[in-house]
């Protein structure tokens, strides 16, 4: 089956395409162009966004290039379940945030970044270590992105890697540069038009080529059993498990979307993310189920590369028109990320570090903005550079990925409990850390007492998991109930099991380590904080007023 | 001939699903630029 290989391009073809798209995208931008742009709107679109286009961005944000790769491989790895193990939790990513956003949009109606509501509540400590998270994630996004521009560019024409890299981080740069954040939101929408009418067409046109479903019936006599199961558990606990884990960090990680859940109506809040959520499940589930396809059909992934397998099928079963559109497709999902990235880089820069510790609360509106665009101008720059030198992402994932477990539960719980101190939420990330690297780089023997503490933080860190999914959708009472019960069942069952999935343990232990040391050093504060100073503390930077230095005072510090 | 169907719609349900959802986007968006061009105000 592998005789054919990649439909080949010219290099003025994909200069072409690239051309039209970015051409076409920045036309776009100059509908919406102001004269004079204001912080709020660069920053947040003036928190007006409505349904429509607030669902369109959230899904065109969270589909990049990676996703559409990663669910054909499970699809193909794992079998039947494989692309729902991948796109499923990644959907559910955006829905069990938005219960938690609503709360964020109620604290700080006027805000901008999760991290400014949490100086509100904390101070510059823990502000700053959510800022970082999410600066890391978002130029590690930004990194990926770029670099699949440059190896879909490389494999369908003669043009160079590097070409396809700095033409992506060029073009992104143009359309987002002017009106940041509503530059981003409104071409994320026509993006967003153009992949969801591609997928619609290339998911049955590839099913059809390669055969139909009769061809499909035909190809699970070539599966394992694991993969002819819908219910696998080999899916479910090497997919699907640890994406379970991921979701709320995820979340709470990432800037991206922190940015729309200040930006849209505060009305539109849930129909925007549930809707989002719909989207994004349908169009990667989907282009998943095209490894699925090619594994039915005995496709071998041209240089072992599993993530050939889409272009290949593409290339395999359809005409050069259909790969051009495929094309498109990957260059608008990984363009509406990597813009998206850049606003909320120059969004993070421009009111956790400058507005709320350089400027101190009274910033100059005219430098905020040009401080954001710095920071998107230095921002593709270091994308460019990281995604040309292929650097080995693995152990900054890694680590970005701990962190985001680490703060889940004290940026949550900050936002519910008046006793939650400064010290409490730091102390709580920093002892998390720790023990997520001595338990992921088994940096002590795991074995007898050792093995079995970590263990125990990763069945409490599992309690915390679910606990705050079913406490974000039905309250106090449900969320300790499920977070007891679950605590229960991995006291019962994970013991003397998890230590043979030590990734999973480590993940778990910084969700488990961080809400132990917090809720243990908030039992010992006396402090009581009111919530409505948060409101106070978060504002408007266009109309920013000298600082009141008394309101930074804790109110059980008074 | 059940699987074969049942294969089908696993497969088809998610491009039909994208269909939905992209329809639902664009009448938002639709009403959406008409509410701001009766008020007079940008869409985004």
């Amino acid at each position: 089956m592998n005789e054919i290989e990649f439909t080949q391009f010219s290099a003025t073809t994909v200069l072409l395409l690239l051309a039209a798209f970015y051409g076409g995208t920045y036309l776009l931008t100059l509908l919406i162009r102001k004269e004079k742009e204001d912080t709020t709107g660069f920053m947040v679109a003036g928190h007006h966004v409505g349904f429509g286009m607030g669902a369109a961005s959230m899904t065109a944000t969270w589909i990049w290039a990676a996703s559409f790769y990663a669910a054909a491989t499970s699809g193909y790895t794992y079998g039947v379940s494989g692309p729902i193990h991948y796109g499923l939790w990644g959907a559910l990513m955006i829905l069990f945030i938005y219960p938690f956003g609503r709360r964020f949009r109620q604290l700080a109606p006027n805000g901008h970044t999760l991290g400014e509501l949490i100086h509100a509540r904390h101070g510059t400590s823990s502000q700053l270590i959510l800022a970082g998270s999410n600066i890391l994630g978002s130029i590690i996004s930004l990194m990926v992105n770029f670099t699949a521009a440059g190896a879909l560019v490389s494999v369908l024409s003669p043009l160079s890697f590097q070409t396809g890299v700095i033409v992506a981080g060029v073009g992104v740069l143009a359309y987002t540069l002017t009106s940041g954040f509503r530059a981003s939101v409104f071409t994320d929408f026509a993006q967003l038009v153009a992949l969801m009418a591609i997928a619609i067409i290339i998911i049955p046109a590839v099913l059809f080529a390669a055969g139909g479903p009769e061809i499909m019936v035909a190809g699970l006599s070539r599966m394992t059993r694991e993969q002819a199961d819908l219910f696998s558990m080999d899916a479910i606990l090497n997919q699907g498990a640890p994406f379970f884990v991921a979701v709320l960090a995820y979340a709470i990680g990432n800037q991206t979307i922190s940015q729309r859940l200040f930006a849209v109506r505060e009305d539109n809040i849930k129909s925007t993310f549930v809707t989002a959520t719909l989207g994004y499940g349908a169009i990667v589930i989907g282009l998943g189920m095209i490894g699925l396809i090619a594994l039915s059909v005995g496709i071998e992934p041209i240089n072992g590369n599993l993530n050939n397998l889409i272009p290949q099928m593409v290339s395999t079963y359809l005409s050069p028109v259909f790969v051009a559109l495929f094309f498109i497709l990957v260059i608008g999902s990984l363009s509406s990320t990597a813009d998206s990235d850049l606003s909320a880089l120059s969004t993070i820069m421009m009111a956790d570090v400058y507005g709320k510790n350089i400027a101190r609360d009274n910033p100059n509106p005219t430098t905020m903005l040009l401080v954001g665009r710095i920071t998107m101008i230095v921002a593709t720059a270091a994308g460019l550079v990281f995604a040309s030198f292929s650097l080995d992402i693995l152990v900054m994932l890694v680590f970005v990925g701990a962190l985001w477990g680490a703060i889940v539960f004290p940026v949550i719980v900050s936002c519910y409990w008046d006793r939650v101190t400064n010290a409490a939420f730091t102390w709580s990330v920093v002892v998390a850390m720790a023990l997520f690297c001595i338990a992921r780089f088994e940096l002590l023997e795991m074995t007898g007492i050792t093995v079995l503490i970590f263990e125990l933080l990763a069945s409490v860190g599992g309690a915390v998991v679910i606990g705050l999914m079913a406490f974000g959708f039905f309250g106090r009472i449900t969320g300790l109930i499920a977070g007891a019960l679950t605590l229960v069942v991995m006291l019962l069952f994970a013991t003397g099991f998890l230590r043979d999935y030590m990734v999973l343990v480590a993940s778990l232990t910084a969700y488990g380590a961080s809400a132990i040391v917090c809720t243990l050093i908030t039992l010992f504060s006396q402090e009581r904080f009111d919530f409505d100073l948060i409101k106070q503390r978060v504002g408007n930077y266009d109309d920013a007023e000298p600082a009141d230095d008394s309101a930074l005072i804790p109110e059980g510090a008074k | 001939m059940t699987s074969t169907w049942a294969y089908a719609a696993y497969i088809l349900i998610w491009p039909a699903l994208t269909l939905g959802v992209l329809t639902v986007i664009c009448r938002a968006v639709i009403r959406d630029i008409n509410k701001a061009r009766k008020a007079g105000k940008d869409l985004i």
